[in-house]
């Protein structure tokens, strides 16, 4: 491969080529397979030298440019979020603040002392011994529940 | 604590991402042409590939197809520049980057052994250079030399680089 073209390729990476030198280095890619490889080599290199520039900045200051993605967290809502939350609580104060009034003139209030009677009733009877299906003297057990027999 | 979905997503998209991104890189240096519009196009596929990433496709297919349509799109803003070259050149030099993938990995693993190679006020100078942020003018004036003589002394470092890495992986062909 001519010198001439290693300067050339090099000249148009640097951006420092004229119209001139640009419109030659294209007719001749164009037409020339090897050499679009050696510009594909160049550019690669160009590459790779970036990277190794930017690994050895790293190594000396601690610090370099990293390709930052975010994470898909509750930090992706929508921007507006916080104001929609505020008018929300908002709302929800003005609520609260009109609640007694409407506790107050609400004729259909249940009856406490119903619902507790009731209640007391049902857990009453709950609390009944269930019907046995044998008489008393039967059960195996019923003796020990009568009151002990002192001998005279 | 478990990671989520979302969190393995994630996590999914950027070894992926890692694995091919040097590749991504090369092609799409290759179909432009500064540094600088490369970066752009870079970080803007890299946008595109995480706002559309589903873990289920070919991921590297998938991604060249995305570079490319980016670069594309970057390019058709820059018609009339005369340092870009025509549509069906830089398709076809995108197609041979994705056919010379292979090759340019084994370039740029080869490239750090070549680097070690060099004398170390080249390494310095070399690296120094390709710093980000640095400019050749400055560079130059540090080291009280004209830019086009500092330009013609990387053009030298970057040849006998270029010679060493490919040197370097016949050799490895061979044995």
């Amino acid at each position: 491969m001519k010198k001439h073209w290693h300067e050339q390729i090099q000249r148009h990476l640097n951006g420092q080529s004229s119209v001139g030198e640009a419109a030659a280095l294209q007719a001749a890619l164009s037409e020339d397979a090897e050499l679009r490889a050696l510009y594909l080599d160049y550019m690669n290199l160009d590459v790779a030298l970036g990277a190794a520039g930017e690994a050895a900045t790293i190594n000396e200051n601690g610090t370099g440019r990293m390709a930052t993605f975010p994470r898909p967290t509750a930090q992706s809502l929508p921007h507006y979020w916080p104001w929609i939350a505020a008018t929300a609580a908002c709302a929800a104060s003005v609520v609260f603040a009109m609640l007694p009034k409407h506790r107050n003139a609400s004729p259909a209030r249940p009856d406490i002392a119903a619902i507790v009677s009731s209640t007391q009733g049902a857990i009453a009877r709950f609390s009944l011994e269930p019907p046995s299906l044998f008489p008393a003297w039967a059960s195996p057990t019923a003796s020990l529940l009568e009151p002990p027999r002192i001998p005279q | 604590m478990m990671p989520t979905l979302g969190d393995q997503h994630h996590d999914r998209f950027l070894l992926l991402f890692a694995e091919h991104e040097s590749a991504l890189r090369t092609f799409v240096r290759a179909m432009l042409p500064t540094r600088e519009d490369a970066s752009e196009v870079m970080q803007e596929a890299a946008v595109v590939l995480w706002q559309k990433f589903e873990s289920a496709r070919d991921f590297r297919k998938w991604a060249f197809g995305v570079a490319r349509n980016v670069a594309l799109r970057h390019l058709q803003a820059r018609t009339r520049d005369p340092h870009v070259f025509d549509d069906e050149l830089v398709n076809r030099l995108a197609d041979e980057a994705i056919a010379m993938d292979q090759r340019h990995e084994a370039q740029r693993e080869a490239l750090e052994t070549c680097l070690q190679k060099l004398p170390e006020p080249q390494r310095a100078l070399v690296l120094a250079a390709y710093t980000k942020g640095t400019r050749m003018d400055e560079l130059a004036a540090q080291r009280g030399q004209t830019a086009m003589s500092l330009y013609k002394l990387l053009h030298r470092i970057r040849q006998a680089l270029l010679e060493c890495v490919r040197r370097t992986i016949a050799l490895e062909q061979f044995t």
